[in-house]
Order: structure tokens, then C-alpha cells, then sequence
């Protein structure tokens, strides 16, 4: 007969009690998981979409061409993109290497004119390190002069479909303006709401013919082998082609959307924690019940010879069996509830319709489990069950025993 | 032996000074069979906490074989408890969630006793409550007579040098009391452990060999006999 043999019994002395206690403590908990998973999964969406359509890993500008997110500059440009491109890809750890032209234009189809990002593409190399050849959902990839892939949702707002004509309006680096005549190839559909929503992709060499950019271009894009060890492949990059030019991993491109990413966490912690301290009431009123009732047997075992921090302890694992009793619970909830995320996901495409999130991910979240985070959680559950169990019994244990005894 | 001189204890409920003790001089030897009696308010129920380290008296000495208790700190006195003092309680006081050998177990926690002599001990003391049979079961599945002797048990298991039993027969019917009282004398004799018990039941001083009458907080008699009727 053990102390912790005891507490499993008293626990189970008020089952009901026991059970709404529990189901609290994993109510939280297994929110705390469901958040977690959703926030991981949006994340992992988010920098998926990054690297597969918009940076890949690292990017080359000419030096100080990037100023700020969304600006796009043709005043310093990399003027000689094949040398920097051959010697970047004779450094190893490096799976492809893509030229882009990026510029600010707008298109017209005759009645509306939207602006747009426009954007010239390698159309051989960039299907080697982005997905965006993959992305086609109706016509086809570029192919010709004067091909133009838009996102399924810029042909939505602007009636447009396989075979439409329109017209880029840009000004040249010059600042003169310039226009070109195209024809829709292929739609996208990328989930990402940049590409989708405000994107015209050309073939790099009309981009070039458009803007002047007598064979520049405005950035260099990287895909690595191994996605983990970007900073050390960044240094080498930058060695190789010299003070001339910059490299920036895609998280430091994206620095604001892992902001917003800082500022959600923020958000999570603070529902997690009235989550918590909803729970814990739960488990300050069931063990101080637990207490209350007792104090008369508290004073019996203190009238054997039990010291307090024998009793203490007996009611420290009372805490602890219900507090892990709520987190397993919890845990197991919060693990299904993430699992049906990672397999079916969340459906979002109806709440952000009409919105201009500058996240970049949309339609369905799928997310994404943290296993180590799961098992804070769940020491989490029974430390806080612990830690509140502690003050109603340490008020207990003060009482003499004959004043405990004579308690009713 | 315990030994009390000039023992003084006063509550103060609310701004009202309550003497519950007034000058307690006594010796009980080892093996003494002895009732407190009195009606209630005289103090016996107080004797009895302070004889057993629950209470502190305000004034005046008790000494447990020549040891002056007052002069204990409370981890002593918790000590004393654990190995010297076995409680019967008026309500049983058993833990409801535990079988009877549970409950008789639980002052045993404390003592580091092989397993073997530990389960030995408790059937054996069960068996002589004549509880052998009730071993496995929980306090709500028993007669208050049955509980109390599981507290009698219980009180016993740790082989003390005394019993201390506050009313232990005010919540049970005569038969049943007089069951337990001839039970409790039986182990007073085989284990000449000293039995202290407190009472205002007539019954239960007829059993006692020696009755202290208290009254207001004083003894006003301290009356012996040579043997209680069976």
C-alpha cells in the first residue's frame, strides 16, 4: 500500500467529479494542440508557397536594388546574369539556378485595366526549381512570343480565359512607357494569392525587349539540395560572385509575413492561457472540494503520526492523477483533431474570397503536428494540476490535529 | 506511565476564556484499563487530546514515562504518535476508500517493516477483532461495530504502548458496545496495552477497572475495582 496507491483511490472516490475535472483540463489542452497544428500547418503552407513559386531559397539582387517588400526597382539590375548564373551553379549544394525579371504594370483588357506584377521567366530553367509549370490548370506553360499566364482568379476579375487577349502597360527603365500585346496560354492555380490574384508571367526575353533591360535582369533565384543549411550556402554565394551583388534567404524576403507569423503565436499563447486558467479553476475548486470534505481524515492520519509533507504529497498525486488524466485526454483529443487537419484540412477559400490577406497561403490549411510541443502540453496539464493542488492543501495541513479531527 | 500535574487548559471562543482543565493531577500506570467519565463539557475529550500529543495543555506538566511532552516539538510529538499512541475515534474515522486491511495498514506506512511481517501482523490482528473474514471489505460495507473494530485494529497494529478511545461506543447500540468494550479489555489483557477511554455511558464505566470522574474540569473521583463483569 503506497501513498500514490491511496491517491488513485481518492481520486476515483467522487468519479463524476473526477471526470468533469479531467474533461476541462483536455478541453484546454486539446485546443492548445488543435491551434498549434493549425498555425503550424498555415506556416509550413505559407514558406511552402514562398519557396515553390515566389524566391526559392536564395535570391541575387544587384546591391541595394532590394529596398523594402513590393518595391520593384529597374534602376540597379544585374547587367550580366550569365556570368553570375555559371558561377553560381558550379557551387555545389545547388540543384538549379533561374533568372527573373520582375516590374510593376498594369493590363487592360479593352475595357478594365488592373495593375499587376508582371514577371519574365526562364521558360526552361524556372520549371526546374518552381512549380509554377505545375500549377496550369487550363491551356498551357509558356512556349511562345507572346504567350502571358495569368492567375485563375485575375481571369475571374477580369473575364478573361485560354486564348483571351491583353495588353501590358509598363514603363521602361527609361521611364518611358511601353506596352505589348499578348495572349492568355494557361491559367494558374497556385494557392498562392500573389500569383493567383495579381501575376502576368511572360517569357524573360519580351520582359526584357519591354523594360530595356538589354539583357539584365532584376534577380537571380537559387533552389538549394538541402533546405537546412541555407546560411552557410548563402556566404558561399555571396564569396563567389563578389561585392557587386546580394543574396537573401527567403525567410529574410519574407521577414514581415514571419512577423504576422510572431504576432499569431502571440495570439495562440494568450488563448492558451484562459484556456489554462479555465481549467485550473476547474482543478482549484474540484481538489479544494477534495480538501474541504477531507479535513476530518487529514486530521486522523495527522493523529497517527502522518507528517504534513507526507499528506501534501498524497494530495499532490491526487492533483497529478487528475491533471494527467485531463492531459492524456487532451492529448489524444488534440492529436485526432490534428490528424483530420494534416488528412482533410481546413476549408478557408469561402472566408477569404474577397479579402487581400497578405499571407501567402489560401483555400484549404492543412496542418501540420508538432509531437514535441504535444508532449510540453501534456507535462504542461499536469504541472498546472499540481501547482494549484498545492495552495487548498498546504492551508489544510496548517490545522491542528485535534481542530482538523473536530472539523466538520 | 503517564503522569499529569496541574494540568490547565483553556479555550477562547471568541473574547471568551473557557476553562476547559482545571488542575489535573493523575498517574495511570502501564496496563491500566481506565475510564474518563463525565458529562459532557467536563474535559474529558481534552484530557485525552492532550495525553495524546493532539492538544497543548496552557499550563502544567504531563509526562509519558518520565518524559515531559510540552517539551516536544511537534515532529517529536508526531513521533510519538506514530510509534507510542494508537486513536479510536467516536465516528470510526476510517478512509472510506480503503478495505479493512487497507485502513489497519495505514499506521504501518510510517514504521519500515518487512512486508511479509507487515501482512502477518495485520490478518493477525484483524483475525483477533474477529474481522478475518471481512479482510477485503470497504468501511461502507460493514456495521459500525465492524468499523470499529477495524479502528480498534488499526489502533493496535503498531503495537503501542497505549490505546487512547475518545467515546469509542457513543455511536453504537448497547450490544454492539458491550461487544467492543469486552473486545477492548480482552486486548488490554493479552497485550497489556494501557487502554484509555473517555465516556459519560454507565455501561462503560462498569467495564473499566478504574473510573476517573471529572467534572468542570476537575476529578472530583477516582474510583478502582478489582475486576469489570464479563
Amino acid at each position: 500500500m503506497k501513498l500514490l496507491n491511496i491517491a488513485w483511490r481518492n481520486v476515483f472516490r467522487h468519479t463524476r467529479r473526477t471526470i468533469i475535472t479531467a474533461a476541462a483540463i483536455s478541453v484546454g489542452l486539446s485546443s492548445m494542440i488543435f491551434m498549434n497544428t493549425m498555425m503550424n500547418g498555415a506556416d509550413k503552407m505559407a514558406s511552402r508557397n514562398i519557396i515553390d513559386f515566389e524566391t526559392s531559397h536564395l535570391e541575387v539582387f544587384a546591391r541595394d536594388y532590394y529596398r523594402e517588400e513590393g518595391v520593384f526597382p529597374l534602376d540597379t539590375i544585374i547587367e550580366n546574369p550569365k556570368y553570375v548564373n555559371d558561377r553560381i551553379e558550379a557551387i555545389p549544394g545547388i540543384k538549379g539556378v533561374t533568372p527573373r525579371v520582375k516590374f510593376q504594370a498594369s493590363i487592360s483588357n479593352g475595357i478594365d485595366e488592373l495593375p499587376v506584377l508582371g514577371m519574365g521567366i526562364d521558360i526552361e530553367n524556372d520549371r526546374r526549381i518552381f512549380e509554377t509549370g505545375n500549377s496550369v490548370v487550363a491551356g498551357r506553360f509558356l512556349k511562345n512570343s507572346g504567350d502571358v499566364l495569368i492567375g485563375t482568379d485575375l481571369a475571374n476579375d477580369m473575364s478573361l480565359e485560354v486564348g483571351s487577349y491583353i495588353t501590358i502597360i509598363t514603363k521602361d527603365r527609361n521611364g518611358t512607357y511601353n506596352a505589348l500585346d499578348l495572349e492568355v496560354a494557361g491559367l494558374l492555380n497556385t494557392g498562392h494569392p500573389l500569383f493567383d490574384r495579381n501575376m502576368a508571367i511572360i517569357p524573360i526575353a519580351e520582359a526584357q525587349e519591354l523594360l530595356a533591360l538589354e539583357g539584365g535582369v532584376t534577380e537571380i533565384c537559387i533552389r538549394a539540395i538541402d533546405e537546412e543549411t541555407l546560411g552557410p550556402l548563402k556566404e558561399k554565394v555571396s564569396d563567389e560572385i563578389g561585392a557587386q551583388y546580394e543574396v537573401f534567404t527567403w525567410k529574410e524576403l519574407n521577414a514581415a509575413i514571419f512577423e504576422i507569423s510572431g504576432f499569431k503565436r502571440a495570439g495562440q499563447f494568450m488563448i492558451g492561457l484562459v484556456v489554462v486558467i479555465i481549467a485550473a479553476v476547474g482543478i482549484i475548486n474540484t481538489m479544494l472540494m477534495a480538501v474541504m470534505e477531507r479535513i476530518p481524515e487529514i486530521g486522523t492520519l495527522k493523529a497517527m503520526g502522518f507528517s504534513n509533507s507526507r499528506i501534501v504529497r498524497m494530495f499532490i498525486y491526487e492533483g497529478g492523477i487528475i491533471g494527467a488524466l485531463g492531459s492524456a485526454l487532451g492529448c489524444l483529443i488534440g492529436m485526432l483533431i490534428s490528424i483530420y487537419l494534416v488528412q482533410v484540412g481546413l476549408d478557408f477559400s469561402g472566408l477569404f474570397e474577397n479579402v487581400d490577406i497578405v499571407y501567402p497561403m489560401k483555400f484549404i490549411i492543412k496542418g501540420e503536428i508538432d509531437y514535441v510541443n504535444m508532449l510540453y502540453v501534456f507535462l504542461f496539464g499536469i504541472i498546472v494540476s499540481v501547482m494549484v493542488t498545492l495552495w487548498p492543501v498546504r492551508k489544510a495541513t496548517k490545522l491542528e490535529p485535534v481542530d482538523a479531527l473536530r472539523h466538520v | 506511565m503517564i503522569e499529569t500535574r496541574d494540568l490547565y487548559k483553556d479555550y477562547r471562543i471568541g473574547k471568551v476564556l473557557f476553562p476547559a482543565l482545571r488542575g489535573i493531577d493523575m498517574r495511570i500506570e502501564d496496563g491500566e484499563f481506565t475510564a474518563i467519565a463525565g458529562p459532557s463539557g467536563s474535559g474529558k475529550t481534552t484530557l485525552l487530546n492532550i495525553i495524546g500529543c493532539l492538544d497543548v495543555p496552557t499550563k502544567g506538566k504531563i509526562l509519558i514515562d518520565g518524559t515531559n511532552i510540552n517539551e516536544l516539538s511537534s515532529k517529536g510529538k508526531a513521533e510519538l504518535r506514530k510509534t507510542q499512541i494508537g486513536f479510536v475515534f467516536q465516528t470510526f474515522n476510517l478512509i472510506p476508500v480503503l478495505t479493512a486491511y487497507e485502513n489497519v495498514e495505514i499506521p504501518l506506512i510510517l514504521l519500515n517493516l518487512e512486508l511479509q511481517k507487515k501482512k502477518e501482523r495485520i490478518v493477525a490482528i484483524l483475525e483477533e477483532v474477529g474481522l478475518g473474514d471481512f479482510i477485503g471489505r470497504r468501511p461502507n460495507e460493514m456495521s459500525g461495530g465492524q468499523q470499529q473494530r477495524v479502528a480498534i485494529a488499526r489502533a493496535l497494529v503498531k503495537e503501542p504502548t497505549m490505546v487512547l478511545a475518545d467515546e469509542p461506543t457513543a455511536n453504537l447500540d448497547s450490544t454492539t458496545a458491550k461487544e467492543i468494550l469486552a473486545l477492548m479489555q480482552e486486548l488490554n489483557e493479552k497485550h497489556e496495552t494501557t487502554f484509555i477511554f473517555s465516556t459519560h455511558d454507565q455501561l462503560v464505566m462498569d467495564y473499566s477497572r478504574r473510573t476517573i470522574n471529572l467534572r468542570d474540569g476537575r476529578i472530583v473521583e477516582d474510583k478502582r475495582k478489582p475486576k469489570g463483569p464479563r
